[in-house]
């Protein structure tokens, strides 16, 4: 085995095992959890964080962070709403016409970053207040309702037994997984993350790299933002406040480097289901959602610290 | 020694007047921005002048341009807080609920400093000696502070708050005292940014952290000691937010670490670090403090005003990059 | 007269590797004691004892006869001894004057900054250098390289330095700023401040040291008063060997053009430069840094696409505007900066070895692993890399293997033309030899080669023909045959001549 490869799967089974471990402790604590429906209602209700953090961790593995994805999948939900409600398109032209509105938000994001090079911690700083902006600007804080029936498939339904979105999560993961684990353009993410110089040096298209980085990320952040409304069955634009957090926690967690230059597919969705168990856990043991938040800060916290001390004996 | 030739004896000229314009070239505009918008929103709506907007405008706001003060010092050694907001909002529900138990009034007004030190310590801490990225801690902080609060008051409010207690409706020279705050913070923290050594040292470090580490500048002590006095000034601001007005709702106020940091950078603090002044993010908040008054006289509705903020950091980063490339 | 600073038997060992063997040094007020040796020799090393960045392992340092130990840079400043690194370590935000003063600044009663003082004493530190047009309130982002030197040397000052140590300080200056900074430099010394002056520049050493002190590989070679040694003499010192011993050249066939260049420049970095590279053949570029060498490489790889002038490739013109597109036509640069801009280093030597062919190794996009394993392994064997395998990391590689794999990574890519800037720089010389032997080999088997490099004998070893470059143009043009150290060094000193008119 590869000494790559090994050192990855060390974080990776040190989170697996820490997996079983809260999962174990769950399933003693409370008979609820183990649960088929339990389960798969978690898995529904983890669909957006996960599929947003799968771009993240792309956005993290170049070195960069993208603090506006929130309000993205927001922007996203209030223009469906429009483009459908006020604008009178038909429902899927509006889902498709709204998911591009947020890939060009992502592209936005990667244009300021890449070609007036702004730091993308700033860079989607500003872009967070921006498109929560326009999200608030043309929604007037007006809620749009009654989608048909057959929209609810997406966030409601499900397919042979198990949520609709956790399909969608499903394939997305291993499209992810195999672009970075295994293309040429992974190992451009991977070698822009670790010596942007370097990979400049070598032929590599760094800037458009990470222009497809950040529209994907925009990209997800928008499919997600349908998905959400498709769920809770409205358009409200505060959705998405402070999913940033969730997504870049699944990914720290996962074991990606804040730093770039390293982190997978495999470790950011076992970071994301340990996140959801953690606060299924505490739901179930009756923290209430704004305790879970507190824990969530904390778990990030942590994941950093550790990962840093880890990383750092690593580097000898 | 050639001390004795004419060059050698002759002193510095002393700054060219256009020199001191270009060296506070923010804080120009932005003076220059303030005018033109009282004197435009006030030609179209001459209600703009009343006396309790104009109140409003810079007593209601103050709070916001203490925190960035502190704010600035934090972006201007070249990290940066998400958390302050939410800092904000557990500090003043702490004073708060001291002044409502009935401890003394002193208490509930020194506690939320004292508090928001030690918290802000723990963070650089994180930063300076574990290396972790400020924006990664802050945001931990963020949702602890926040949610951890939420979740002990469930957001109540707290209301018969002692009369005394109220002090940023103390007025002195019929000037409401949170004014007083915002200027003489701004003005003793300008002189000493530029007077004191650790002032220099601040810029220093935000500047070049190899060349600071060499001139014998402790970095990781001194990353601690600019996070500690953030935390003073979030203290400040939560007492000033927290007295505002009768009652206190224990809850973060939204937006608000934006809007600190809006201000910030708005007032020339370049997000790259080493440079910036506290004068100029005290007139960005007032700037933006000005511009959200606005809106409601010129009937614009006030829900677009995030999206000008987004705007404003946008415009004013944009600029700072082209400034730099230029001088490249 | 006795020593200010002396070191008496030093060294120094990083990671088990001696970078100081036994050295022993000294200098004296009012001389300045150039020190020299090839990169690698240990003159960083010595620097940084001397500044008290690095503590020695054994030996002593004296200040004035009496034994001293700095644990900190601070200390060594405060025993008078300053240093102005060939990185200038300044804040580009703060003004010049308070760049001069950062962390001793002159204060009021009140304790406070001394502004108006500061800017008085900044300026009269400045009139001192001669800098009378250097504004002391200009930010220091805005100057000139030349003009940040000043400052760095003023800030020595300011702190009442007795020890000067100035690290290749020419290094980055055209010829006029150059010689403005050696007036500088002799002032300074007749002034009775001691200097430590590291130089490649011979002209400079001769025209400035009282005595010359050479360092190879770490070790102490010898110590002379500069009238007692010659150019010539001081080379051979540096290097230990005769020069023809240490480049095995085979002469290969030379065949076509490759690469030609017409009236190609890039902004004023690169001007006008015409020439064509043959197959088979390696050309070497002399010139000083700064001269638009490395620049010229960039340019033609597509870092800095040209502004004007026209490329042609085997004879069709051709428009490079990405190193991506460089790389597909064929061509390959092995970079100045090995860990910057060569590596990755903290990824393996496998995916550093592939990073630049991944297209060619994958199906779809898929990279085929198999393929890419057994292409590290024969590159690591080819090119005598030593490492446990494929699988280790580049930064945990010697300088010398870490240049065999940037080497080997465009090697790999089956290029026409390979561009090499400071192929042996910083390495020690067992790789040395081996990366010549490497070029040789690769130009007769019909590559065209062009190559960079400070080291004049490595140049006139190497190469077919010589170019010397002097602000940004191509100034004179050698055949193997004709290019001596004296004939090239000779065309160095006419540029700088040229320059002077210019």
């Amino acid at each position: 085995m590869t000494a790559t490869l090994r050192s990855l799967l060390r974080h990776e089974t040190i989170l697996a095992i820490l997996l079983v471990i809260v999962l174990a402790a769950l399933a003693t604590q409370s008979d609820r959890f183990f649960t088929t429906a339990n389960l798969l209602n978690q898995g529904r209700l983890m669909a957006e964080v996960g599929l947003v953090a799968l771009a993240m961790t792309f956005v993290i593995v170049t070195g960069g962070i993208d603090l506006s994805v929130g309000s993205i999948l927001g922007l996203t939900a209030i223009l469906l709403g429009v483009f459908w409600h006020n604008l009178g398109m038909p429902l899927p032209v509006a889902m498709v016409l709204a998911v591009v509105a947020a890939g060009i938000g992502g592209l936005v994001n990667g244009v300021i970053i890449t070609r007036f090079k702004v730091p993308p911690l700033i860079a989607t700083l500003a872009t967070l207040a921006l498109y929560r902006g326009l999200a608030e600007g043309i929604s007037q804080a007006r809620s749009v309702r009654g989608y048909p029936d057959w929209f609810f498939v997406l966030g409601q339904g499900d397919v042979w037994g198990v949520p609709t979105q956790l399909w969608i999560l499903g394939v997305l993961v291993i499209v992810a997984g195999v672009i970075l684990g295994l293309t040429t353009f992974g190992r451009a993410t991977y070698a822009a993350g670790a010596n942007e110089t370097g990979a400049r040096f070598s032929g590599i298209s760094v800037d458009r790299t990470k222009l497809l980085i950040y529209t994907a990320s925009g990209l997800v952040a928008g499919l997600a933002g349908v998905i959400f409304v498709s769920r809770v069955s409205t358009t409200r634009s505060d959705m998405g406040t402070g999913l940033e957090l969730d997504v870049i926690t699944a990914v720290v967690l996962g074991g990606t480097s804040i730093f770039g230059g390293r982190g997978t597919i495999i470790g950011t969705v076992l970071g994301l289901i340990l996140m959801q168990a953690l606060k299924n856990g505490l739901a179930l043991s009756g923290v209430k959602g704004d305790g879970t938040i507190v824990v969530i800060g904390l778990v990030l916290i942590l994941a950093i610290v550790a990962s840093n001390l880890f990383s750092r004996e690593g580097d000898g | 020694m050639s001390a004795s030739s004419p060059a050698a004896a002759r002193a510095a000229p002393a700054m060219h007047p256009m020199k001191r314009v270009a060296a506070y070239g923010q804080e120009f505009i932005l003076l220059g921005a303030i005018v033109a918008l009282f004197v435009v929103v006030g030609v179209v709506n001459p209600r703009f002048f009343g006396a309790n907007n104009i109140t409003n405008i810079f007593a209601g706001n103050a709070y916001i341009a203490v925190a960035a003060i502190g704010m600035s010092l934090v972006i201007i050694s070249g990290h940066i807080d998400v958390a302050v907001g939410s800092l904000i909002g557990v500090l003043a529900t702490i004073s708060g609920t001291l002044a409502v138990n009935g401890y003394p009034i002193w208490l509930a007004w020194l506690t939320p400093v004292v508090i928001g030190v030690v918290v802000n310590a723990g963070v650089g801490s994180l930063v300076a000696y574990l290396r972790i990225p400020s924006i990664v801690v802050t945001l931990g902080m963020l949702s602890i502070l926040k949610g951890g609060l939420i979740s002990v008051t469930a957001g109540a409010w707290i209301t018969n708050l002692p009369e005394d207690y109220l002090i940023a409706q103390f007025r002195l020279f019929g000037i409401p005292s949170p004014v007083w705050f915002m200027v003489i913070l701004t003005a003793l923290v300008a002189l000493w940014m530029r007077y004191s050594g650790f002032g220099r040292t601040i810029y220093a470090i935000g500047g070049n952290v190899e060349a600071a580490r060499v001139a014998g500048i402790q970095v990781e002590r001194s990353t601690v000691i600019v996070f500690a006095i953030h935390g003073a000034f979030a203290g400040i601001a939560a007492v000033l937010f927290a007295t505002q007005l009768q009652v206190i709702q224990s809850t973060v106020p939204p937006n608000l670490e934006l809007t600190v940091i809006t201000a910030s950078v708005v007032g020339g603090v370049s997000i790259l670090g080493g440079t910036g002044t506290v004068i100029g993010s005290t007139l960005a908040a007032i700037l933006f403090a000005a511009i959200a008054s606005s809106l409601i006289f010129l009937n614009v509705s006030a829900y677009w005003l995030r999206a000008v903020q987004g705007l404003l950091i946008l415009i004013t980063v944009l600029a700072d990059m082209a400034r730099r490339r230029r001088l490249r | 007269m006795q020593p200010i600073l002396a070191l008496d038997g030093v060294s120094k060992s990083f990671a088990g590797i001696h970078a100081l063997k036994n050295v022993s040094f000294d200098v004296r007020p009012g001389e300045v004691h150039a020190l020299m040796g090839e990169n690698g020799a240990g003159k960083s090393t010595l620097i940084k004892v001397m500044a008290g960045v690095h503590a020695p392992d054994s030996g002593d340092i004296r200040v004035n006869g009496e034994k001293v130990r700095f644990a900190s840079p601070r200390e060594a400043r405060a025993a008078g001894i300053a240093t102005v690194y060939q990185e200038l370590l300044l804040f580009p935000e703060l003004s010049v004057a308070e760049n001069i003063f950062l962390g001793h600044a002159p204060r009021t009663t009140l304790n406070a900054l001394d502004w108006t003082q500061m800017r008085n004493e900044a300026r009269r530190l400045l009139d001192d250098l001669d800098s009378h047009e250097l504004d002391v309130d200009a930010r220091v982002g805005s100057l000139s390289v030349a003009n940040r030197q000043r400052v760095e040397i003023a800030k020595a000052l300011s702190q009442d330095a007795r020890v000067l140590i100035m690290d290749e300080p020419t290094a980055a200056l055209a010829d006029a700023d150059a010689r403005r900074l050696m007036d500088v430099v002799r002032r300074l010394r007749d002034r009775g401040v001691a200097i430590v002056y590291v130089s490649h520049r011979m002209p400079e050493i001769f025209a400035l040291a009282t005595r010359v002190t050479v360092l190879r590989d770490g070790a102490y070679v010898g110590t002379h008063d500069i009238g007692d040694i010659t150019e010539a003499e001081l080379v051979s010192m540096m290097v230990g060997r005769p020069v023809d011993q240490l480049f095995p050249k085979v002469d290969a066939e030379i065949g076509a053009p490759v690469l030609e260049l017409r009236q190609v420049s890039y902004r004023d970095e690169v001007e006008d430069v015409s020439f064509t590279l043959r197959a088979g053949e390696i050309v070497g570029i002399a010139g000083l840094i700064g001269s638009g060498r490395t620049e010229l490489a960039l340019t033609i790889f597509g870092i800095t696409p040209a502004t004007s002038g026209e490329i042609r490739l085997d004879g069709k013109p051709i428009a490079i505007t990405s190193p991506k597109q460089a790389r597909d036509l064929g061509i390959a640069y092995v970079p100045e900066d090995r860990g910057l801009q060569g590596l990755i280093k903290t990824q393996t030597i496998r995916e550093n070895l592939s990073l630049a062919l991944l297209d060619r190794i994958s199906t779809a996009t898929i990279v085929n692993r198999a393929r890419e394993s057994s292409l590290a392994r024969e590159l690591i064997k080819r090119f005598g890399i030593r490492a446990r395998g494929p699988e280790q990391r580049v930064r945990q590689l010697s300088g010398g293997n870490q240049q065999k794999v940037v080497l080997a990574k465009w090697v790999a890519t089956e290029p026409r033309v390979l561009i090499m800037d400071e192929p042996t720089r910083g390495i020690d010389v067992g790789a040395k030899a081996e990366i010549h032997a490497l070029m040789s080999r690769l130009a007769s088997q019909g590559l065209a080669v062009l190559m960079i490099s400070s080291e004049l004998p490595e140049v006139l070893g190497m190469s077919d023909r010589v170019l010397v470059m002097n602000n940004g143009r191509i100034v004179a043009e050698f055949d193997r045959a004709l290019a001596t150290p004296d004939s090239v060094g000779a065309a160095m000193m006419q540029t700088q001549d040229l320059a002077e008119v210019a």
